[in-house]
C-alpha cells in the first residue's frame, strides 16, 4: 500500500515534469508567434509610423478615427457584403443540393464526392488565373455565350465583378461544404424518416421539419466558414482584378496590405485590422446568436 | 409494386444524372488548364481541343530567365516543396507531443491551456500579418526560407485534432510500453501516431497544402524572384511579364496545381473522411 502511493507519488511527478517538457516548445513558440505580435499589434495601431524611420508617434485613437472615415474602407465593406449576399446562398443551396442528392445512392458515392471535392485542392493563384482568362472579355464562356448574341463583361464591369468573384469561390467551397452536408445528413436517424413517413408527412414536410432543423450543426459552421472567408478574402481579388474596376472588388486585407507594404503606414494598417477583426468577430457572434440551435434526436 | 420500383430507378437515374452533369462543370477548368497550356495561343480562347499540341509554354517557363538568374521558376517548385515540407513535418512532430501531453498527461495548468488554444483558433489571421511582417524584419528573416515557414511551425488546429484523437487510445497501451522503458517521446512515435494514421495524414496533408498554396504571407516576406516559392512567383508574372501570355500562365497553373492534385487522389479517402470527420479546418 505504502509502496504503490509513493511509486503513485513518484510517476506524478515525473509525468507532470515530462508534461510541461512536451508541451514547453508549444508555449515559447506561441509566445514569440502568437502573443508577441498580437500586443505589438495593439501598440502600434496607436502609433504614426511608416516602417522606414526610427520615429513612432503616439497618437491616441486617431488610426482608428481615420479608417472609420476612410472611403475605401467603406468601399471595401460594401464589397465584402455584396460578396456574401451572393457568395453564401448560392453555395448553400448548391452544397446542400449535393448533399442530398449524395446520400440518395450508393453506388460510386464515393467517386462522386472526391469528383466534386477535386475543387477543393486547387491553388488559389492557380484557380484565380484559369478563371481570370476562361471568364476574359473574350474568353471561351463569351465566346460560348455569343452564339446566344450575348456576352458578359464578367470581370471588366464595376456592377458584377465582385459577383463573378464570388461565383468562382463557389466552384471551388462547393464540394467541401457538401461533405461537411453529407456528414451532417448521415448523422441523422433514419427512424425519423420512417415515422415520419408512416404520419403520412410528404418529402416537402420532412426536408423542412427534419432535415433542415437537424442540419443545423452544418448550417452554423459552414455560415462561420464562408462569413470568415468573406472577410479574408484576397488572392482571387488580388490576381484577377486588382481590385478594380473602380474599386469595385476591393477588399479589407487588400487595403491593409496596400496600406502597409505600398504605403508603408505600419499603425494605419494595424488599427485597420483589429477593426476588421472585430467587425468579423461581430458578424460570427451574430450568427452563432442567431442561427445555432442545441438539437436532440 | 411494379410502379413503385420503376418510379424509384427512375428517380435513382435522375440522381445520377443531375450528380454527373454537376460533375462536368466541377472538373471543366482543370481540364481546361491542362489543355490550354499545351495549346498553341491561337487556340486557347477559341477552341476547347486543339488540333495540335506545344510544350512551347514550359519550355518558357522553364528557360527562360529574366530576372538575371537562369530559371527562376524551377527553383521556385524547390522553394515550395522545403517550405511547405519543414513547416508539415514542424505541424505534425509539435502537434503530436503537445496533443499527447494535453491528452494523457496530468500537470497543473494543462485545461489553461487546452483553453487557449480553442482561443487562439478564434483569431483572424489579418490581425497578425503585419506585426508577425515586423517581426521578420527585426529577426532579419525577409528572403529567407525561416521567414516563409516560421509563422506556421504549431498550428493550433492540429494539436486540438491529435488531443481528441489521442484520448480514444487505450491507456494499457500507453502503460504497456511505459513498462518496457519507453520514454514518453518514444510513447508519442511508437504507439500514439502509428495508431493515429489517418489524423496524421490529415494533419500532414492539409497542412501541406495550405503551405503550398499560401500566397499573401510569401508575398509579404520574400522580395527575391530566386527566394520566391512557385505560387508568389507565378502570381506576380501572371499579373506582370506574363499577362498577355495566357499559355505560360495556364502552365503555370497547371505546375502548381498537379502536385496537390496527385496527393489528393492518393489520399481521396482520408480526405472525404477527414472533412466528415472535423469539419474544422476553413
Amino acid at each position: 500500500m505504502k509502496i504503490s502511493k509513493m511509486f503513485k507519488i513518484q510517476e506524478r511527478k515525473i509525468y507532470g515534469f515530462v508534461g510541461y517538457g512536451l508541451v514547453a516548445p508549444y508555449i515559447i513558440y506561441t509566445i514569440i508567434f502568437w502573443v508577441y505580435p498580437f500586443i505589438w499589434g495593439l501598440i502600434i495601431s496607436f502609433k504614426k509610423w511608416n516602417i522606414i524611420s526610427p520615429e513612432k508617434e503616439f497618437i491616441g485613437i486617431s488610426n482608428f478615427l481615420k479608417v472609420i472615415h476612410d472611403p475605401l474602407f467603406w468601399i471595401s465593406f460594401k464589397n465584402i457584403l455584396f460578396f456574401m449576399i451572393v457568395y453564401v446562398p448560392i453555395v448553400i443551396i448548391c452544397s446542400l443540393g449535393v448533399a442530398l442528392l449524395l446520400r440518395r445512392i450508393k453506388f460510386l458515392q464515393a467517386f462522386f464526392a472526391s469528383g466534386y471535392l477535386m475543387s477543393y485542392v486547387s491553388a488559389g493563384v492557380a484557380y484565380s488565373i484559369v478563371f481570370s482568362l476562361l471568364f476574359s472579355g473574350d474568353g471561351l464562356i463569351n465566346n460560348w455565350l455569343s452564339n446566344f448574341g450575348i456576352t458578359i463583361p464578367w470581370f471588366s464591369s464595376p456592377k458584377i465583378a465582385m459577383a463573378s468573384i464570388a461565383i468562382i469561390v463557389v466552384w471551388k467551397y462547393l464540394g467541401y461544404y457538401s461533405l461537411i452536408f453529407l456528414a451532417g445528413l448521415q448523422s441523422i436517424p433514419s427512424s425519423l424518416y420512417e415515422s415520419a413517413e408512416i404520419d403520412g408527412a410528404s418529402n416537402w414536410t420532412q426536408f423542412w421539419r427534419i432535415t433542415v432543423p437537424l442540419l443545423n450543426p452544418a448550417f452554423t459552421i459552414i455560415l462561420i466558414f464562408a462569413v470568415m472567408l468573406s472577410f479574408n478574402i484576397f488572392t482571387e481579388p488580388y490576381m484577377i482584378t486588382g481590385g478594380g474596376p473602380l474599386d469595385s472588388t476591393q477588399t479589407f486585407v487588400m487595403q491593409i496590405y496596400h496600406q502597409t507594404f505600398t504605403a508603408l503606414h505600419a499603425g494605419y494598417g494595424s488599427s485597420f485590422a483589429i477593426v476588421v477583426a472585430i467587425i468579423s468577430f461581430t458578424f460570427v457572434f451574430a450568427i452563432r446568436k442567431t442561427v445555432e440551435r442545441e438539437i436532440s434526436y | 409494386m411494379i410502379n413503385k420500383k420503376q418510379s424509384e430507378l427512375s428517380s435513382l437515374f435522375i440522381t445520377y444524372a443531375f450528380l454527373g452533369f454537376g460533375l462536368i462543370f466541377m472538373v471543366f477548368p482543370y481540364v481546361w488548364m491542362l489543355l490550354a497550356s499545351f495549346k498553341i495561343p491561337a487556340e486557347i480562347y477559341n477552341r476547347f481541343l486543339p488540333t495540335q499540341f506545344t510544350l512551347e509554354h514550359y519550355r518558357t517557363l522553364f528557360t527562360l530567365g529574366t530576372t538575371g538568374s537562369t530559371n527562376p521558376f524551377v527553383r521556385s517548385i524547390f522553394n515550395s516543396l522545403v517550405v511547405s515540407s519543414i513547416a508539415t513535418i514542424s505541424v505534425v512532430f509539435f502537434g503530436a507531443i503537445t496533443g499527447y501531453a494535453l491528452a494523457r498527461l496530468k500537470f497543473p495548468g494543462k485545461t489553461l491551456l487546452n483553453n487557449f488554444i480553442l482561443f487562439q483558433m478564434l483569431f483572424p489571421i489579418v490581425l497578425f500579418l503585419i506585426p508577425r511582417f515586423l517581426l521578420m524584419l527585426e529577426l532579419g528573416w525577409i528572403n529567407t526560407y525561416q521567414g516563409m515557414f516560421s509563422p506556421f511551425m504549431i498550428s493550433a488546429w492540429a494539436i486540438f485534432l491529435f488531443t481528441q484523437f489521442f484520448k480514444t487510445i487505450p491507456q494499457e497501451l500507453i502503460d504497456a510500453a511505459r513498462l518496457d522503458g519507453c520514454s514518453e517521446l518514444r510513447v508519442v512515435f511508437k504507439i500514439m501516431l502509428p495508431l493515429s494514421k489517418s489524423v496524421t495524414i490529415i494533419v500532414a496533408i492539409f497542412t501541406f497544402m495550405g503551405m503550398w498554396d499560401e500566397f499573401l504571407w510569401y508575398l509579404i516576406v520574400t522580395k527575391d524572384y530566386n527566394l520566391m516559392p512557385l505560387s508568389v512567383l507565378l502570381g506576380l508574372f501572371t499579373r506582370g511579364e506574363y499577362s498577355s501570355y495566357p499559355g505560360i500562365q495556364t502552365a503555370g497553373a497547371t505546375l502548381l496545381t498537379v502536385p496537390i492534385l496527385i496527393l489528393f487522389f492518393f489520399f481521396r479517402k482520408i480526405f472525404t473522411e477527414g472533412i466528415a470527420m472535423t469539419g474544422l479546418k476553413g
